[in-house]
């Protein structure tokens, strides 16, 4: 029983300790996203190189999934909202569900699967590679040049996919309206334009720019616990990208929370 | 710094690894760094590797990249860390003589630092214990 408690006590205190690592890391980050001498040239570089990667080359892969996934949702609520007599609410249930919830939701779920991961597994073989030594060699400040261009790349990629499936999914929620409701486009647009509250741009703003922010910094600092050893470059995939689901639902369930206040 | 324990970065260019010291440290614009670079590569008729990646480079092409590198920084005071060690197919020091030499304008200073057994390859024969 006293290992069982003692078991419980150790995870907890190493997920506090984790919690704090990353606070402090975030802080830290954001601390130089505002300085201006963190924008050198050759840190928007990177930074173009890193939007193009995470947000232009996934496109045609987000898109054709942004329609699949997008009409699947709009035909399954549309047709809920008709079988309980909501039509009215039709406009309010989109937006607060589709462009509030699901469309960062699924957004960040596919960046976090394919660049998260990448990031993380970069970062651990520039370490293991000393190429951050290098780096630190040539008195480049890693955290300008290649933290904060990453950083700033999640949340900027984050935020411009995800109105991209917003756009795709109420567009094609305008072909459903139309077979179930038998709703005109021009009426469709109206409800959807009526029910658009700067509120719910807010949250999704907000929201975008927080999953953005963490998706990145949680791989990028898991990268760097790598030792100089190349068996632990999994592990730190592996360990990083646990992290990031974990706060994907953390920050999911707290904004849910907030929102509900 | 030329050393094997201060590596090229590896998803990087050939030419985006020299340039990025003079983009870093002097806010240097993207084009006028890759001429900037482009023009020492000539020097060694290398302009075709500056968009080859560190595993696509011969070990004197590698040496060479790093060998900019290096001058790229302001005041340059070059060190030789093992040369040897970098471009292990040379038998003498005329390659690395004569690298140095071309971009002689660009460095204040040089030291090379290396094994006592490799004296013979730099034609020393009273070389300082290392």
């Amino acid at each position: 029983m006293t290992e069982f408690i003692e078991k419980i006590g150790k995870a907890s205190m190493n997920a506090t300790a984790t919690f704090r690592d990353i606070l402090f890391f975030a802080f830290t980050i954001l601390a130089r996203i505002f300085q201006k001498k963190t924008y050198n040239s050759a840190m928007k570089m990177v930074l173009v190189n890193q939007i193009y990667f995470t947000s232009v080359q996934i496109l045609p892969l987000f898109t054709v999934l942004s329609i699949i996934l997008g009409s699947l949702l709009i035909g399954i609520v549309l047709q809920i909202i008709k079988n309980l007599g909501l039509a009215e609410y039709l406009g309010r249930i989109l937006m607060g569900l589709v462009v509030t919830e699901i469309s960062p939701f699924v957004t960040v779920l596919l960046v976090a699967l394919r660049s998260s991961s990448a990031m993380n597994a970069e970062i651990a073989v520039m370490k293991v590679n000393k190429e951050l030594r290098t780096l630190d060699t040539y008195n480049i400040d890693v955290i300008d040049y290649l933290f904060v261009p990453r950083i700033i790349n999640g949340v900027v990629s984050v935020l411009l996919l995800s109105a991209l499936f917003s756009i795709l999914a109420l567009t094609s929620g305008m072909i459903f309206s139309k077979l179930i409701f038998g709703m005109s486009f021009d009426v469709y647009t109206n409800v959807l334009l009526k029910s658009a509250d700067i509120y719910d741009i807010d949250i999704y703003l907000i929201k975008c720019c927080i999953f953005g922010f963490f998706i990145t910094l949680i791989p990028i600092r898991s990268g760097l616990s790598a030792s100089d050893d190349l068996t632990s470059i999994p592990i730190a995939v592996l360990q990083g990208m646990v992290k990031v689901f974990i706060a994907i639902i953390f920050i999911e369930v707290l904004s849910l929370i907030l929102i509900s206040l | 710094m030329i050393s094997l324990d201060a590596p090229l970065i590896s998803n990087l260019d050939a030419w985006i690894n020299v340039a990025l010291i003079k983009q870093y440290h002097e806010n240097l614009p993207n084009k006028k760094a890759k001429s900037l670079v482009l023009h020492f590569l000539e020097r060694y008729g290398m302009e075709h590797i500056a968009d080859k990646r560190n595993a696509a480079l011969t070990n004197k092409e590698r040496f060479i990249v790093m060998l900019l590198r290096a001058v790229m920084v302001r005041n340059a005071l070059i060190v030789l860390d093992r040369p040897f060690m970098i471009i292990p197919d040379i038998q003498d020091d005329r390659f690395i003589y004569d690298s140095l030499q071309l971009i002689s304008d660009s460095f204040k200073e040089c030291h090379i630092f290396d094994y006592k057994w490799f004296e013979d390859r730099y034609g020393i024969m009273n070389a300082e214990k290392n």
